[in-house]
């Protein structure tokens, strides 16, 4: 087991006092709080962070932390000394937490083994209904399209008979429906945290997120596409193929097409009882000037048309 | 007989626009109705209907709802300052969106 020094992730000296420690967990809190931060390693930071502040907040256990004196470093190997249960009333919980915070085993070590006494209110009622849990899930926009089944596997805090929280892996095999939008929940009734007593489970919420697509773009119910097209297919107008997630579909380019514009195939979205649309965003992309002929294409458009893009900034040519 | 047959598989309901009472959000976010409605007249959700006998809540609402709910007990803000954070970081993630669709275009151009 692995020393943490607590006083190093708050940043603060061990002679801060309780109103500097409040202060730095605060800005510390707010730089990675995983809901706000885009931190890559947020989530980990946050929670040592509450482990730390779980502990230095606390005078009591502060005073316990600074007894294995100072002399400890970070990452080194650690024990606790062999007289700290009897010095120190902490096993068996007493602890509450607003949530399943699972700590480190360093932490579980000096503070508590078992985890933390669930405290809410659900415990006087003998017969309470199991509270609903929440989870996310990252499905592939094709899934959507056609609906799939999926796995999903997550870490859920369970209440056992003794009232102890306990994270416990669990593994779901889901049915995603069709047409299921990037933000919608689905609900999967009683598989949320088990009731006490006789009472119902809680439900299962989980949140749909949709992984980027190399292609496709997601709002709301419509999918974008960016079309690279040529210069003389957006100006004469042209048929040409298109992917959808559905399969490739003929689409007719109006003639003069700018650049940017929107095309939209109704009904070609996401799938719901209100169908999304398809919109192809055309790229006019140039070739290269890469060869005689290609170069000659050029100077004769150079030669014959009279074209000023920058009319509208009040210059010539 | 394929594997998957073998597999239970769990069907759920989907949550629709406006679809969650009151109720059902209290339970969704593990708290009580009086934070809920302080959450509505800070306008950091907007229910449909009328009264709050008839309010309906949307998924958006209970996402927005457990993040408030979590940046109130995590960082001690007030509720007027969440539904600054939400506004800004809805904003963020826009920006952000309208950037990677750019980047995207560069890439396959």
């Amino acid at each position: 087991m692995k020393f943490k020094d607590y006083y190093q992730i708050m940043g603060v000296p061990r002679s801060a006092s309780q109103e500097e420690i409040k202060r730095a967990y605060r800005k510390l809190a707010r730089k990675y709080h995983p809901d706000v931060s885009k931190e890559k390693n947020a989530e980990a930071k946050f929670k040592e962070l509450g482990e730390a502040y779980e502990v230095l907040k606390d005078p009591e256990k502060r005073a316990a932390y600074d007894k294995l004196g100072a002399n400890w470093k970070a990452g080194q190997d650690f024990n606790p000394p062999p007289d700290w249960e009897q010095a120190f009333e902490f096993k068996g919980g007493g602890f509450t937490s607003d949530e399943a915070g699972i700590y480190s085993d360093f932490f579980e070590q000096l503070f508590g083994h078992t985890g933390f006494r669930n405290t809410g209110r659900e415990h006087f009622n003998a017969h309470a209904r199991g509270q609903d849990t929440h989870a996310k899930i990252t499905i592939d926009l094709e899934e959507s399209i056609t609906g799939a089944t999926k796995t999903i596997i997550f870490n859920i805090p369970e209440t056992d008979a003794k009232g102890y929280l306990q994270l416990k892996q669990r593994s779901l095999n889901i049915k995603i429906p069709k047409g299921i939008k990037p933000g919608q929940h689905i609900r999967l009734s009683g598989q949320g945290s088990p009731g006490m007593g006789s009472a119902q489970a809680g439900d299962l919420l989980l949140e749909v997120a949709f992984n980027p697509h190399r292609l496709y773009r997601v709002i709301d119910t419509d999918i974008y596409l960016d079309l690279p097209v040529t210069p003389w297919e957006a100006a004469l107008g042209a048929k040409i193929k298109v992917p959808t997630p559905e399969g490739p579909v003929d689409l007719s380019i109006p003639a003069n097409s700018r650049q940017g514009s929107k095309l939209r195939i109704k009904g070609r979205g996401l799938p719901s009882k209100k169908p999304g649309d398809f919109y192809v965003v055309l790229q006019i992309t140039l070739p290269p000037a890469d060869s005689e002929a290609a170069r000659s294409v050029y100077r004769q458009m150079q030669a014959q048309l009279d074209f000023n893009p920058r009319l509208s900034l009040g210059l010539s040519l | 007989m394929k594997s998957s047959d073998l597999l239970l598989v769990y069907t759920g309901t989907v949550i629709e626009e406006d679809s969650l009472t009151l109720g059902q959000l209290c339970k969704a976010c593990g708290t009580n109705a009086d934070m809920i409605i302080s959450l509505v007249e800070e306008s950091i959700i907007e229910p449909s209907g009328e009264n709050i006998h008839e309010w309906q809540f949307s998924g958006a609402n209970l996402v927005r709802a457990r993040f408030a709910l979590r940046l109130q007990r995590d960082l001690g803000i007030n509720l007027a300052g969440i539904a600054l954070v939400l506004d800004l970081i809805e904003e963020r993630e826009m920006l952000r969106a309208q950037i990677a669709a750019s980047e995207h275009r560069h890439v396959l151009g």
